[in-house]
């Protein structure tokens, strides 16, 4: 049975989910081989499309609830945490 | 990395989109646009798009996307001229189609991975 992960981070109040702050987050989930689903203000996205992630539409300061499934899903949601907080 | 070549009958329309893509993907991805009829006006042009490919293309594969009908038929004449089976003429939206792709491409993912990102642009809702 493949290892699942979820965790809650905040994207930093003055950085929206859009544009390159997104392509930054994808960028970060394709490094990994878990799936790996975003969810933020009820809707959800496959972490791995940019195009998925920008219609989140994710404002700054808002919660994102990740979960991964697979073999490297800590190490991803660990890595993606990372990301969102250092986001800028 | 996967190279991106953008065709378009426009050449404000793809350069325009190649700094788009080249701003979400970062540094690393080479997204080459080639708008345009010989000349500059509108229309496309066999060898700008030869061109475009050669300089796309890193060893990793190229795909290439197109903005309407005569662009895919101006793509298919110079994939013809070619010997190499790593360029593909991918169909998909084209401003979603770019980004998506340059992004996926600067994550350094394969090139079958690449197309498959553009070809979904085509179901993504944006609202």
């Amino acid at each position: 049975m493949p290892a699942s992960s979820e965790t809650l981070v905040r994207l930093p109040q003055d950085v929206d989910l859009h544009a390159r702050p997104a392509a930054d987050f994808v960028r970060c989930a394709l490094a990994f081989e878990a799936s790996i689903v975003v969810a933020a203000g009820g809707r959800e996205a496959d972490a791995k499309s940019l195009l998925a992630v920008l219609a989140l539409g994710a404002k700054g300061g808002s919660d994102l609830n990740l979960r991964a499934e697979g073999e490297d899903a800590a190490a991803a949601l660990e890595a993606l945490a990372g990301c969102v907080t250092g986001l800028a | 990395m996967v190279g991106i070549v953008l065709v378009s009958h426009s050449p404000d329309l793809a350069r325009g989109l190649a700094d788009l893509a080249r701003q979400m993907a970062g540094p690393d991805v080479r997204v080459e646009p080639a708008g345009g009829a010989p000349g500059g006006g509108l229309g496309t042009d066999e060898d700008l798009v030869q061109r475009a490919i050669a300089n796309a293309d890193q060893g990793d594969g190229v795909i290439v996307l197109g903005d309407l009908g005569s662009a895919i038929l101006t793509v298919r004449h110079v994939l013809e001229r070619r010997r190499n089976g790593h360029v593909r003429l991918v169909d998909a939206p084209l401003v979603e189609g770019a980004v998506a792709a340059a992004v996926t491409a600067s994550a350094a993912r394969p090139v079958e991975e690449v197309a498959k990102a553009a070809e979904e642009a085509r179901g993504a809702g944006k609202l």
